[in-house]
């Protein structure tokens, strides 16, 4: 069962777990004591503080228990985790399949000088780690590291050094945050706010409150719609600062390392050869400003597509291609890209603006036939240059090129997305043609890539049949 | 441009859509009934304005269940060669993909209880992105083709 060589958690462990277990069962208590006190007329303090001292000693001993039987120890190629009060479980994860080791260390874990260390094997996207330690003291955790991250990849003993290749800056930091686009969720919170506060509080409270500072006037309203979107901007300010602050990126051997985080640490390890796309995202507000963000798309990692895929959150477009050079060689490309032909812009056009001229008539319909709302009726069909326009910027952000063996496709949705894959890594590849493409002589293209997210299509649409077809066959692997 | 894949499915495919397209008929016709009932009896349209919708879904059952089986059929052509599977499909959709051997992870067959009946199977590929599928072959030639494709890959299995 055990081996010789089995390691314990910090034992600060059975805090961490006591205060989980009790936060876990403290709904439970309550909802059972107020069903105790309905039925039986105990006083309240005695059945509350009872069932408090039952919850806090039965943690007590449940954590000290699970400190008690949780070891973990590599032996014969596998690392193994050891644990179960109850039923006794043992996982055994070959060091082959492991695909990152993490390192996160949340407010908790700062506070007493602990790491947790996730484990990830390269299963399905959606599961949490194969293994979690939820506390190691810094030397275990990075001794448990380089082992797990021993064979494979790095070299027998002579490691390059970990050289750090890049730092966010605090400017940086702050652009991103400004520039994020990430107001309509912050707005979206503060409408949430408002709703919990207008629930909890007493009723009276809230309307006195909004009679007393309700606005009178359009321009009262228009400075509280700014003063919400200002408050909403510097909160997607704070939540980049929070999960970006610190950024480094750096890689050693076959590993990239990434740490970010102002209260919670994370520090990802990353194996390049998991690695199967490289995106470089130019976002609506950052595009103008030419600045990109970098993302990976990697097998079996990146369940919070957001954040945890970050290669680099913010850098001039310029030093992209000069950044994936000396990080990750292998996904380097900047070629110049074929474009679809002239004669599909018209099918971007339509295929754009339709949808918005489709939507703008039933308005104008609704409005001018029902609400009788005379010419002020006709202004929804101000949605219909704007979507011809986005359908023209599609076409024109539409591209491919191959170099060497990797490919590089450009799209726009909101925002414009290069990705970089190398040929080996396409699954699948597929050419569209519906009726209309076929009178056009036009063709979609697509692939497919393995994901933490499952399986990611990238399509660029509208290409001259033929050349979507010699990029069909052009794409097979490399010999 | 290379020439497309060769090989076609099991010509009793075309049955057994047909016996699909005869199942999906009913809630097809039932829909378009009501609503022309509905036109006629409640709306108080003229008769060939209510009558539209019957018509459609007659004129959709009949598409679904004559046309569409054999030209879906027709379009249907699959062939391993080289170094991948190579399959081309749709009628109005039309669709080609390539599957390299050496992303096939796993290959299996299956057969419902309706593809029993006509001794027909659908192999499914499997790669690290999803599957794609061959449906309807005979029962021994999806077996051979799963063998075969499962080999290849084995043999083309560069990681």
């Amino acid at each position: 069962m055990s081996s010789e060589n089995a390691r314990r958690l910090h034992p600060v462990a059975v805090l961490f777990e006591a205060v989980q277990i009790t936060r876990h069962w403290l709904g439970v208590l309550l909802g059972g004591g107020v069903a105790a006190l309905a039925s039986n007329g105990l006083p309240v303090h005695v059945v509350v503080a009872a069932g408090v001292a039952l919850l806090i000693s039965g943690s007590a001993v449940w954590g000290v228990l699970y400190w008690r039987t949780t070891s973990y120890w590599i032996a014969e190629g596998s690392f193994v985790l050891h644990r179960g009060v109850l039923s006794r479980k043992q996982r055994t994860i070959p060091l082959e399949r492991i695909q990152s080791v993490d390192v996160v260390q949340g407010v908790l874990q700062r506070l007493f000088g602990v790491v947790e260390v996730r484990v990830e094997t390269a299963g399905g996207g959606s599961r949490s780690p194969e293994a979690v330690l939820p506390a190691l003291n810094r030397e275990a955790a990075e001794a448990l590291r380089r082992e797990l991250e021993g064979p494979g990849t790095a070299g027998e003993g002579r490691r390059p050094p970990d050289k750090t290749l890049r730092r966010l800056s605090t400017g940086d930091l702050l652009l991103a945050g400004a520039t994020s686009g990430q107001i309509g969720i912050a707005l979206s919170l503060i409408g949430a706010a408002w709703q919990a506060a207008d629930n909890f509080l007493p009723q009276d409270l809230t309307l006195r409150l909004a009679e007393r500072f309700a606005p009178h006037s359009a321009v009262g309203w228009a400075s509280l719609a700014l003063a919400a979107g200002l408050l909403a901007w510097l909160l997607s300010i704070g939540g980049t600062v929070l999960a970006y602050a610190g950024f480094t990126l750096s890689r050693e051997g076959g590993m990239l390392h990434i740490r970010r985080g102002l209260l919670e640490r994370n520090e990802a390890t990353l194996p390049v050869s998991r690695i199967q796309a490289v995106r470089i995202v130019e976002g609506v507000l950052r595009q103008p400003l030419g600045l990109v963000t970098l993302r990976v798309e990697s097998a079996g990692y990146g369940k919070d597509a957001g954040v945890s895929t970050t290669l680099f959150p913010l850098l001039p477009r310029t030093r992209a291609h000069e950044l994936l050079l000396a990080v990750v060689p292998e996904f380097a490309a900047d070629p110049v890209l074929h474009r679809p032909p002239a004669r599909a812009r018209r099918r971007y056009a339509i295929r754009s603006a339709l949808p918005a001229a489709a939507l703008a008539a039933a308005l104008i319909l609704l409005f001018t036939t029902l609400a009788d709302a005379g010419p002020p009726g006709l202004l929804p069909v101000l949605v219909v240059p704007p979507a011809l326009l986005y359908g023209l910027l599609r076409h024109r952000d539409t591209g491919w090129a191959i170099s060497g063996d990797r490919l590089v496709l450009r799209t726009r949705r909101l925002s414009r997305t290069t990705t970089i894959i190398p040929l080996r890594c396409l699954q699948s590849r597929s050419v569209v043609q519906n009726p209309l493409q076929r009178r056009a002589r036009l063709a979609g293209f697509q692939v497919s890539i393995a994901s933490g997210r499952g399986r990611v299509h990238t399509t660029i649409t509208d290409l001259d049949a033929a050349s979507a077809h010699t990029l069909l066959v052009r794409t097979g692997s490399p010999a | 441009m290379s020439e497309g894949p060769c090989r076609r499915l099991d010509p009793k495919a075309r049955t057994l859509w047909r016996v699909h397209g005869t199942l999906f008929s009913p809630p097809v016709l039932a829909a378009g009934g009501g609503g022309s009932w509905a036109l006629l009896e409640r709306a108080q349209l003229p008769p060939w304005l209510a009558f539209s919708p019957g018509v459609a879904a007659a004129a959709l059952a009949l598409v679904l269940v004559t046309v569409l089986p054999p030209a879906r059929w027709h379009r249907w052509r699959y062939e391993v060669r080289g170094e991948e599977v190579d399959l081309e499909r749709g009628v109005l959709w039309r669709r080609r993909t390539l599957v390299p051997l050496s992303r096939v992870q796993h290959v299996d067959t299956k057969s419902g209880p309706l593809q029993r009946r006509f001794g027909l199977a659908t192999v499914e590929i499997y790669t690290a992105a999803g599957s794609e599928e061959i449906p309807q072959l005979a029962v021994s030639v999806a077996d051979e083709l799963r063998e075969n494709i499962s080999a290849l890959a084995q043999t083309h299995d560069v990681l």
